[in-house]
């Protein structure tokens, strides 16, 4: 993300999920040019995790060429707990069906802004891709 | 075959503590049994092991629920049996609003039963009806599933759970704990309102308290990991005097 005219307005929302024995990095540069005073900008990264093998990482890279500017970056990190996935089973979910829920419910955010034919596929994406990775 | 919960002879241990030591209890359809107990006697854990949560070790005995043996069965097979368990502490899934959750519960559950998916319009007419007879506001259905949610919101919303997922047999945890009297008085009237002969419940409270507004059919009192007494309505009423003393000292 740069900034380059005043008052410029930018957010960032990053949803990581990590599953299995994989990690999962988030890297981002907000550069906000000299002559962008007033220049704002919010970082959100969140992350969440499946299973005790997995592991997120979140770097956020900032460069400010003018001390009028208001950055701000947070991260969040969870787990979807035992607790979480008894809840949705005792309530009739296949563990399949508990993970891709709660993974739905973690990304919302950012799929429903995504266009509808998409949101669609990404959310059916992300079941597929966490099939059998709880077990 | 619908002859309720039949629990024979129960041994559960957690690592080396064995905690439910030999518990028999049947429970008939159509009745309400309660169980109650001083802390740390077993009353969740049975719960639990009912309802399939992973972490408990059966060591001996059996629970057979309308003819099924449930200890061989994975939870979401219990509950497409008919089993529920109103939680102690409801956790948080943050994202998942409650209709959704509501919905995906039910679906599933008709889907293990060999049934079609519900369709949208009548399941909202269904929860709207059952939020209201629970006095639960209707921006609750669209809250974020128990994130934010009072004590008593989340209680009120088992019971919610409960109604439209209607089951066979509700296992009540301790949900009149940081209730309330008026909580207590719409989760007990949650519960009269769905006593019918097709359903049974075991409520496990400390209180009689709760007691008083769902009267129970049958009354066991749990003490070190085993069941000491039963009776009827009145030994709950006589434990409010009494206290658990008697069964603590005793073993």
């Amino acid at each position: 993300m740069i900034h380059i005219g005043k008052n410029t307005r930018s957010t960032i929302v990053s949803k990581g999920i990590a599953a299995g024995r994989s990690d999962n990095t988030y890297r981002g540069l907000v550069r906000v040019l000299a002559g962008a005073e007033g220049a704002r900008n919010y970082s959100q990264c969140d992350s969440l995790l499946i299973g005790d093998k997995c592991g997120a990482h979140t770097v956020p890279y900032i460069e400010s060429r003018t001390p009028f500017s208001t950055l701000e970056h947070e991260a969040t990190t969870a787990r979807i707990s035992d607790d979480q996935l008894f809840l949705c089973r005792q309530r009739g979910l296949s563990s399949e069906e508990a993970v891709a829920l709660i993974v739905n419910g973690f990304c919302k955010e950012v799929l429903q802004n995504l266009p509808m034919e998409f949101a669609v596929e990404a959310q059916k994406l992300v079941g597929i891709s966490l099939e059998g990775s709880v077990g | 075959m619908s002859n309720g919960l039949v629990i024979k002879d129960l041994r559960v241990s957690i690592g080396d503590k064995e905690i439910l030591k030999g518990i028999n209890l049947t429970v008939e359809t159509g009745v309400v049994h309660a169980i109650m107990g001083p802390n740390g006697s077993g009353k969740s854990t049975l719960a639990h092991v009912i309802s399939g949560r992973p972490g408990y070790e059966v060591t001996g005995g059996s629970i057979s629920f309308d003819g099924h043996d449930v200890l061989d069965l994975e939870p979401e097979e219990r509950a497409a049996l008919g089993l529920f368990l109103a939680f102690q502490y409801p956790v948080e899934i943050p994202g998942v609003t409650n209709v959704n959750f509501l919905k995906t519960a039910v679906n599933s559950l008709r889907k293990a039963r060999g049934e079609k998916d519900l369709d949208p319009m009548a399941f909202l007419k269904l929860l709207r009806e059952k939020a209201k007879t629970l006095d639960l506001p209707e921006d609750m259905l669209k809250r974020q599933l128990n994130v934010g949610f009072s004590g008593g919101e989340k209680k009120r919303n088992e019971m919610l759970q409960m109604a439209v997922l209607a089951p066979k047999l509700a296992i009540l945890d301790e949900t009149d704990s940081g209730l309330d009297i008026d909580a207590i008085r719409i989760v007990a009237a949650g519960v009269n309102a769905q006593r019918a002969p097709d359903r049974s419940f075991l409520v496990i409270t400390h209180y009689q308290r709760l007691l008083d507004y769902i009267v129970p059919d049958v009354v066991h009192v749990l003490a070190h990991g085993r069941i000491v007494e039963t009776g009827d309505a009145d030994l709950a009423r006589r434990l409010e005097k009494t206290g658990y003393a008697e069964y603590t000292t005793a073993a």
